[in-house]
């Protein structure tokens, strides 16, 4: 605590008008100084008489006045203040020390919900670093696979070399088995925490625990020795408590996602083993479409609508009979008409989805064209969703490069032609532009297929896409 | 000497603000009190704080009127309001700039930030 400040105190109204009242009704004169011996209060005559004013035994200022007894009732008076202001800033310092924990409490409950399960370890060692002093603080969590303590993130640094693998035996170890948090101020001294590095001398370890399973342990510690107290492990438990329903639900919802995102592939998969022809097309078409939007710039949530709509964008096959879909020869306009219902077909397939909904666009509308010629609602230009128009592209490409029971597929380079032949007529330029983004960053490239010209061919981008 | 009043109805609200900015005390910085609006516009006048916190409900005149008669009323624009407003209860941000408020908090307030932010406004 900061040493008391006499003068602050003299300075407020009711405390001078206090004094002032008391020297006039008592008939005495005073003066009060600080220890350094600066006059704070009174003109100060030359008295010898004075009595000190003490906070905790220590002297924080003296009262003079002319003889001891006149004085004696008003020091204890002063004293007496004094005590009671002391006591104030003390409950006022604590009660802000809570108040700054409430604070961090709200926005951490507030936030935390909102992460993925590293976000999380990550945002509770900020709070825990703001709040409680550590030189390093680790978030370790079991790994599924091995079992093993895994070190997910860490602050600090300092003392996190390696010892992060080590502490797996040592008291992170013990913490894990027994569920129950722990202050060690003393690590040297303490035989669970032989494995700790030498950097090492206090530590707060505490499990994080969720549903009564433990996930992993959090610990702060300090490279010079500390006195870690209740009120610390009290706070920091309350945070990992905290991190820990929200790391369960992360997990939780990560695995559900997964689940989705399987059954999903497992749908598009279903579809493709009706046309083995197309083998490996909603595969490739995913790729490069995830591959020409990192050259748009487009949102991680568009993203993940992308690729979804990428893999299902052929969804409404399931609609079009074998005979039409496996025909190797050229369509009649009759079975063409029937191929473009793929299109609707799927939309009416997702619409059952919720979650699938938002990705109806991309895949209805894929077969769309810039200049308005496509199907099946003949949108034009920035109508169609820029998912659909990313996938046109996409899908496009796949199949004139890929081989047909019916005919080779064009070579690398031919396609490409034929690309910038159909931007701004089938495709969207800013789309093609993208598209020729990745060809030279290499993230799309020919790979080892050897392709054979198709020579009579001088509309690709058309007759090969359905 | 640079001063900043602190106008809560709340007590313990004016004693934690009070504490937050104690350290400030210490480089010279005068803290004021008042209880109510009218207690605040009086202090404002007579004291001129380069710093004001200014809780919204408050007896006697609320927050915004107070704001209102020192900037617009008053033309006392270099003096810098803080409003300070319940969480949950949604600020008036259209009062806010029609009393010429230059900035509002939410409480529970952030004891740091607050701080670092008086620092930053009395350019300490």
């Amino acid at each position: 605590m900061a040493i008391f400040n006499l003068k602050k105190l003299l300075l407020k109204k009711d405390i001078t008008k206090l004094i002032e009242g008391l020297t006039v009704s008592m008939g005495v004169d005073v003066c009060i100084k600080d220890s350094a011996g600066t006059m704070l209060y009174g003109t100060g005559g030359d008295y010898l008489s004075g009595l000190p004013i003490t906070v905790d035994g220590k002297t924080v200022g003296w009262i003079y006045g002319e003889n001891v007894s006149k004085i004696a009732a008003m020091a204890s008076l002063l004293n007496y203040i004094v005590g009671a202001e002391v006591q104030k800033k003390a409950l006022a310092a604590e009660t802000l020390n809570k108040y700054s924990e409430l604070t961090m409490l709200y926005d951490f409950v507030e936030k935390v919900n909102a992460f993925n399960v590293k976000e999380i370890a990550e945002f509770l060692i900020k709070h825990v670093s703001e709040q409680i002093r550590a030189d390093n603080v680790s978030v370790m969590l079991t790994d599924e696979i091995t079992g093993m303590l895994k070190l997910v993130a860490e602050s600090g640094g300092e003392s996190g070399n390696g010892g992060a693998q080590m502490s797996a035996f040592g008291i992170a170890g013990v913490v894990m088995h027994s569920g129950k948090a722990e202050i060690i101020n003393d690590c040297r001294s303490d035989p669970r925490c032989a494995m700790e590095t030498g950097s090492v001398s206090s530590l707060i370890c505490s499990p994080i625990k969720a549903k009564e399973k433990a996930l992993g342990i959090v610990m702060a510690s300090t490279i010079e020795p500390f006195n870690y107290t209740a009120d610390d492990l009290n706070f920091f438990c309350t945070l990992v408590s905290q991190a820990a329903f929200a790391m369960d639900n992360a997990r939780l919802y990560e695995s559900l996602k997964e689940a989705f995102i399987k059954t999903v592939y497992t749908l598009a998969e279903t579809i493709e083993k009706r046309d083995p022809y197309t083998g490996g097309h909603t595969k490739r078409v995913k790729e490069y479409s995830v591959a020409i939007s990192a050259n748009l710039g487009i949102s991680a949530g568009d993203k993940e609508r992308l690729e979804l709509a990428a893999v299902l964008h052929d969804i409404g096959k399931i609609g079009v009979s074998d005979n039409v879909l496996r025909k190797t020869a050229k369509l009649t306009d009759e079975e063409f008409e029937e191929i473009k219902t793929h299109t609707t077909c799927g939309r009416d397939i997702l619409s059952y989805i919720e979650e699938l909904k938002g990705i109806i666009p991309g895949v209805k509308s894929h077969h769309e064209r810039f200049d308005g010629r496509g199907y099946p609602d003949k949108l034009k230009g920035l109508e169609i969703d820029l998912i659909a128009r990313i996938i046109a592209v996409a899908d496009t490409f796949d199949a004139m490069t890929s081989d047909r029971p019916y005919r080779k597929g064009l070579p690398f380079g031919t396609a490409l032609q034929e690309l910038r032949k159909c931007s701004g007529t089938q495709f969207d330029p800013t789309v093609v532009e993208a598209f020729f983004k990745a060809v030279d960053n290499n993230k799309i490239n020919p790979e080892n297929q050897e392709k054979i010209i198709r020579g009579d061919n001088n509309d690709a981008c058309n007759s090969d896409s359905r | 000497m640079p001063a900043i009043l602190i106008a809560d109805d709340e007590q313990h609200i004016r004693m934690l603000i009070e504490q937050t900015l104690e350290s400030l005390e210490d480089e010279g910085v005068d803290i004021l009190t008042a209880q109510n609006g009218e207690e605040a516009l009086e202090t404002i006048k007579e004291k001129r704080p380069e710093l004001v916190f200014l809780d919204v409900m408050m007896p006697k005149m609320n927050g915004f009127d107070v704001c209102n008669t020192v900037k617009n009323t008053l033309g006392m624009k270099e003096v810098y309001i803080i409003m300070l407003t319940a969480k949950g209860q949604e600020f008036d941000k259209e009062k806010g700039a029609e009393s010429g408020c230059d900035l509002y908090i939410t409480k529970p307030f952030s004891p740091k930030e607050l701080k670092s932010k008086a620092r930053e406004i009395l350019g300490l």
